[in-house]
């Protein structure tokens, strides 16, 4: 897949309307006096296609670098139009700018564009940001929250911006603990809650669900689902537990639902390496006791065994994906609505 | 805690909110002409994905049946070069290549002969045993069609595919049949085995994601369905445009044509789905029966007036100079195989009465393309002056299969200035530029469909009769024509001059995709 891109334009605005009408342009092709060539109007037109609004929330300017190349990598397969707030609420003087261009990719034949706004705000318009948002958007998209390492839950700007938005996405792989996980849960349920919540390390663990899932499709397995009795989910020693916990929950709230509680089992292992190693799930019941395990190789592998009794049956390796940060969150941007099994995998994880 | 009685599960809790609702069952996979092209090409590599995204159940087996002198190891070497140089997903994964591989297995013999139908008994008998496959199995027929018959009849023989443990399916490739009376002997055979929900009519145009989404736009979207019809639409184009000649297959096209090869196939298909009626759901029948209702409503063709033929000389494509037709490899210098077909045909429904469809395919045209234009009617009156509109066309709704996947919308719009002067512009939407992600492989759907038992996107029996019997019915007026002018029309031209007289005496043009 050849790629080529393009910045198109890039110039820096404080106010609103400057920056509207910028956008317009750069969206366009138009000149200021409203009309543009034949040719940079066709090529606009070809470019339009847009599937949401992102907003994107960094707390530091080395952060922000990092963040817009995962936007750039993300627009090719979900152009949108853009919006990144550097948003410096510590920082005394009051300061607001903003900062317009348009990207143009060509991939395999197709050109894509998308337009990008970042807003870098000190001190009180730190704090009220997601007014200079609003105007920004384009009508009738989704809008997206991105929020990378732990959001400031306590921060208004943190509120505003999840009553704009229609999903807020978080990384719990990013130092989250318990009471993060509580409050990102509380944001979920809270009353007349616009936003949705989605978790790129929810999405890290589809792998492992639908392998999971996978063990009782096979004949004669399902009735042994009836009887799980125990999980026990292994997870490197670096002391991020988020990843095993989410999983866990996944288990224990679906088994809940049929009247079974779960105990789970947490080891660490002596490797630091990161995130789930394990993850075995035990039964019992009249047909014998039976192990349905599933293990992470190296090299974005997981190998998948069953155990009935003294019996192993038969073995595969399947892909682990590893996904880079722009993966997950297309992931993320394709879900619809509230995603009652993550709400419920985080309730379960915290009890 | 203490534990309630246990309950009773029915169904697979942990998938909720999984993609897929469930996994296929364990099963062998027995691939008759393992050996050849379409094995290497299409199926491996459709496997090897499948099995590396975890669609794949464990214990699923592959047994390659041909006539080739290979051990198994040599059969699985050449599998793995194959998905190797075919499959979607580079590099290839040692790994999970090892798991499928340690599945798959092989057994020469003739496809006639009993006694080694009596070897792939037991080596289906064996991987019941051993892994689990429980009496499931897709018979994928990846043969030339003279075998269809015969395998058919000798699994029937052997007992392998009589109900009992586990379920029984049947992959047939194209051509299903060569005219009406060989679909329906064909159709005889394989029932005297098969019941019709085990059989699985491949047409990998089906399999496409964009011919799928045809399908999605039509009916996900409340803005179309209502003008689509003959109130708002004028007429409708279908077109299966090929830039390349016939390659190295001038033996099968030459008993073949445009007529058998796209036509029958690949342009019914279009036209059914282009016109058919919003199913109840999407169930295999429901979809079909739609379909088939569209191919029984086509009033019947007059060949004469209708249908137009051509075959391509010499000529350029693409600046290159390409010989003609009756100048390929194993093509006869006298040859009146077709190369190129339009027909024009009515619908006679409700929705279509009156409404022209136009369907085109051929070989050697200046571009590749398929799609299906709907060009709707002028509007009543236009309260502009004559001069303003004078450049205006009638808006055009294109869905686009291939190449540049997507739909435009041709519409009118005011030129910026002081007077008022219209024209017509695109409204372009790339399904590329929207979700720029790798589509599956046609046939990563179709196989995984048939091993969950869907056949939504395979042809049914009388979906694959009604459009031989419009075949035939042309066949049967150029029969009692006299022999063709072949050739026609030059390589890299939209086909022989008659092409356009058939739409312009309706008052239409040919669109240029």
């Amino acid at each position: 897949m050849s790629t080529d891109h393009t910045e198109l334009s890039a110039r820096t605005f404080v106010d609103v309307h400057d920056i509207q009408e910028e956008l317009d342009q750069v969206r366009w092709g138009l000149h200021a006096d409203g009309e543009g060539s034949e040719a940079a109007q066709h090529a606009a037109a070809e470019a339009r296609a847009s599937v949401c609004n992102l907003i994107a929330v960094v707390s530091n300017e080395p952060e922000l670098g990092e963040v817009m190349s995962v936007l750039d990598r993300l627009s090719v397969t979900n152009p949108s139009r853009t919006l990144i707030l550097l948003a410096q609420h510590t920082r005394e003087a009051d300061k607001l700018e903003a900062e317009v261009s348009a990207q143009e990719r060509t991939e395999s034949g197709h050109r894509v564009s998308t337009e990008r706004v970042i807003l870098h705000a000190h001190g009180e318009p730190a704090r009220h940001l997601a007014s200079l948002a609003t105007p920004l958007l384009i009508p009738d998209l989704p809008v997206i929250l991105w929020w990378p390492g732990r959001p400031q839950f306590d921060n208004p700007l943190f509120d505003d911006l999840c009553e704009l938005a229609d999903r807020l996405v978080v990384d719990t792989d990013e130092g989250f603990d318990d009471s993060d996980l509580a409050r990102l849960l509380e944001v979920a349920r809270r009353n007349k809650a616009q936003a949705s919540i989605g978790d790129l390390n929810w999405a890290r663990l589809i792998a492992w669900r639908h392998v999971a899932a996978q063990f009782f499709d096979m004949p004669g397995m399902l009735a042994r689902l009836a009887h799980v009795h125990g999980v026990s989910i292994f997870h490197g020693s670096d002391g991020q537990t988020a990843q095993a916990r989410l999983l866990g929950g996944w288990i224990r709230s679906r088994m809940a639902r049929v009247g079974i509680d779960v105990p789970l089992e947490f080891r660490p292992e002596d490797s630091l390496e990161h995130g789930v190693h394990r993850f075995l799930i035990y039964t019992g019941g009249d047909e014998g006791p039976a192990r349905f395990s599933m293990s992470r190789l190296r090299g974005g592998r997981l190998s998948t065994q069953i155990r009935l009794g003294e019996q192993e049956l038969a073995e595969r390796t399947v892909r682990l994906e590893s996904r880079a940060t722009e993966e997950l969150l297309g992931i993320e941007l394709t879900l619809p609505g509230h995603d009652v099994l993550f709400e419920e995998a985080l309730d379960a994880a915290l009890r | 805690m203490a534990q309630a009685a246990t309950p009773t599960i029915t169904q697979n809790i942990l998938r909720d909110g999984l993609i897929l609702p469930r996994t296929p069952d364990p099963a062998a996979m027995v691939i008759f002409g393992a050996s050849g092209d379409l094995t290497a090409r299409k199926l491996m590599p459709a496997l090897y994905n499948l099995a590396l995204n975890r669609y794949l159940p464990s214990g699923f087996s592959v047994i390659g049946v041909a006539d080739t002198a290979l051990t198994e190891d040599e059969f699985r070497a050449h599998m793995e070069q194959a998905v190797q140089k075919f499959s979607r997903s580079q590099p290839v994964d040692r790994a999970v290549w090892q798991s499928l591989a340690e599945g798959i297995s092989y057994v020469r013999m003739p496809f006639d002969d009993a006694a080694g139908y009596g070897r792939l008994a037991a080596e289906l008998d064996r991987l019941d045993r051993e892994r689990g496959t429980n009496g499931n199995r897709v018979f994928y027929l990846a043969t030339a069609p003279q075998f269809f018959s015969v395998i058919i009849d000798r699994l029937g023989a052997a007992g392998i595919a009589k109900a009992g443990e586990g379920w029984k399916r049947v992959v047939i490739e194209k051509p299903f049949g060569n005219d009406l009376k060989s679909a329906q002997a064909l159709n005889q055979a394989i029932h005297a085995v098969f019941a019709e929900p085990q059989i699985y009519r491949i047409d990998h145009y089906l399999g496409k994601e964009t011919v799928q989404n045809v399908l999605v736009f039509r009916f996900a979207n409340g803005i179309f369905e209502p003008i689509w019809n003959r109130r708002y639409v004028d007429h409708v184009q279908i077109t299966v445009a090929e830039d390349i000649g016939i390659e190295r297959r001038g033996k099968y096209y030459e008993s073949s044509g445009a007529l058998r090869d796209i036509f029958q196939n690949h342009l019914m298909q279009l036209l059914s789905i282009a016109a058919m009626e919003a199913p109840p759901n999407f169930d295999a029948d429901s979809v079909r029966d739609e379909k088939v209702k569209v191919l029984k409503s086509i009033h019947p063709i007059d060949v004469a007036n209708d249908v137009v033929r051509g075959q391509y000389g010499p000529g350029w494509v693409g600046g290159q100079q390409v010989p003609g037709y009756r100048q390929e490899v194993n093509v006869s210098p006298a040859s009146t195989t077709e190369t190129f077909v339009a027909v024009r045909l009515k619908i006679d429904n409700w929705r279509w009465a009156d409404t022209p469809f136009y369907l085109r395919t051929g070989k050697r045209l200046p571009s590749r393309a398929s799609e299906i234009a709907i060009q709707f009617k002028n509007p009543p009156h236009l309260p502009f002056a004559k001069t303003a509109v004078q450049e205006l066309t009638p808006n055009v709704l294109v869905m686009r299969i291939q190449p540049h996947e997507g739909a435009s919308l041709k519409i009118a719009a005011k030129i910026p200035g002081p007077v008022m002067r219209l024209r017509t512009v695109n409204m372009d939407f790339f399904y590329g530029s929207s979700f720029m992600v790798e589509s599956p492989d046609a046939y990563e759907r179709l196989v995984l469909d048939c091993m969950l038992g869907d056949a939504t996107l395979f042809a049914r029996e009388d979906e694959v009769e009604r459009a031989w019997g419009l075949v035939d019915r042309i066949e049967a007026g150029w029969a009692s024509q006299p022999p063709p002018a072949f050739p026609n029309y030059a390589a890299g031209t939209w086909g022989p001059p008659e092409v356009d007289a058939l739409i312009e005496r309706d008052g239409r043009r040919w669109r240029r995709p």
